[in-house]
């Protein structure tokens, strides 16, 4: 791949940078999301995570993360189904999400602190 | 090729640069958002863009509403656009077509998908060339006779849930990639389509197949379906989950839809087209190529309505008669 795309080096230093930025966005929405009690807050820190997340679906893949792109496809997923459903309509934040988003984290962590 | 990738992700952006790169002998201009494509187009009365790369999910202004303002302006009414989405869910797969998307690309793409993506469109843009010189050369000369083939697809613009031939082929190989098979396939000829296409020029035979379009689309108004031109006088339709047209009843409104419409050729002549509905083809449990053939066997049927309408109506004697 690098052969073909000489500039793909370039392009995956931007994306580790900005996965630290980005990681620190998904859990400032997580922790408002689990802490907020109106319905308003709640869904939008969730869209707002599941944004992000969606980024990163989209191109840790083509870059050789594909592991973490699934993780960030699979924590998108689960929020677009809770902002779907009639459970969306209660004050409270699933718990469930928390801890993908929790596992997300971990393995962008991983990530961040392998050496290049 | 000059492309215009539009996405809110900039890692995207700066990969699509390095993968046109890589494919090479063609050259890519970035945007962010829908407002800042749009300015840049209008900034581009030249119509340079020969491909357009958008993102679906994008905040603002979304990639299917891109598409439908990039359709709006003339010089882009027919040039190709993939969507890059990672969003298979086929409600905005849907909609992306409808609105005049060619393809789509699925993120996270790999530069061998793209480029064979990319390659693909690279020969529609020049048949494209080719088939719109044709139609202008024809409206500006229309004694000199018909340039459009009969069987040749024709795209039409403007009238909803109508996509081009190519795209509807993109849209029925997607279908069959995502195993997402509640459709149904159907189709329509128009009755005794050559003889239209011999006594007509070819910018009337367009006006023609456009109209009719028009109004099958306007007739199935309310339902979920992408239409597409064929060629041969053959619509076809692709409906989605949960609607299985009845061909006769769909093919009566049709009808009576085009006999209360009044339609006319350079000459000012009444042309009165009628249609043959043929049997609809569940798509439901088809994979890969068993898909297209469902279509084509929904094509086929249509046509087979059509001639046999018109044997029917020359040799109306020897119905019921046995030997």
């Amino acid at each position: 791949m690098k052969d073909i795309l000489p500039g793909l080096d370039r392009v995956r230093d931007r994306f580790l940078t900005m996965l630290e930025d980005r990681k620190t966005n998904i859990a400032s929405h997580a922790i408002a999301a689990w802490e907020a009690d109106c319905v308003e807050d709640i869904c939008a820190h969730l869209a707002a995570a599941q944004s992000i997340l969606h980024q990163i679906a989209g191109s840790a893949g083509s870059l050789g993360f594909a592991a973490l792109g699934d993780s960030a496809r699979h924590c998108e997923n689960e929020i677009i189904s809770h902002l779907q459903s009639e459970c969306a309509a209660l004050p409270e934040c699933p718990e469930q999400l928390i801890l993908n988003m929790d596992m997300f984290l971990s393995s962008c962590n991983d990530i961040l602190r392998t050496p290049a | 090729m000059q492309i215009l990738a539009v996405d809110d992700d900039p890692i995207i952006l700066e990969l699509l640069e390095q993968f046109v790169l890589a494919i090479g002998g063609h050259e890519v201009t970035t945007a962010e958002s829908g407002m800042a494509a749009l300015e840049l187009l209008d900034g581009d009365e030249s119509g340079s863009f020969d491909c357009f790369l958008l993102d679906i999910q994008m905040p603002g202004m979304d990639g299917i509403e891109l598409t439908r303002k990039i359709r709006d302006i003339a010089r882009f009414a027919d040039t190709p656009i993939l969507m890059l989405t990672a969003m298979t869910d086929k409600r905005y797969i849907d909609a992306a077509f409808a609105a005049g998307a060619t393809d789509y690309v699925t993120k996270p793409f790999e530069v061998s998908e793209l480029k064979a993506r990319i390659t693909l469109v690279e020969g529609l843009v020049e048949a494209r060339q080719s088939r719109t010189q044709k139609i202008l050369a024809t409206q500006s000369a229309p004694s000199e006779g018909n340039t459009i083939e009969l069987y040749e697809p024709i795209s039409i613009y403007d009238v909803d849930n109508v996509i081009e031939y190519m795209a509807m082929e993109n849209y029925v190989s997607q279908l069959s990639r995502n195993a997402l098979f509640g459709s149904t396939a159907f189709a329509f000829t128009i009755r005794g389509i050559e003889t239209f296409y011999a006594e007509m020029t070819a910018f009337e035979f367009f006006s023609l197949v456009s109209d009719v379009a028009e109004v099958i689309s306007d007739t199935l108004e309310g339902r979920q379906f992408l239409m597409s031109y064929a060629g041969n006088g053959t619509y076809v339709c692709i409906t989605e989950s949960g609607w299985r047209p009845e061909s006769r009843k769909v093919m009566d409104a049709v009808n009576l839809s085009l006999a209360t419409t009044e339609l006319f050729d350079n000459k000012g002549n009444r042309v009165e087209p009628r249609v043959s509905a043929g049997d609809a083809v569940r798509l439901i449990w088809k994979a890969g190529s068993s898909v297209m053939e469902a279509v084509s066997t929904a094509h086929a049927s249509a046509e087979a309505a059509a001639a046999e309408h018109e044997y029917n109506k020359r040799d109306f004697w020897h119905l019921g008669q046995t030997a």
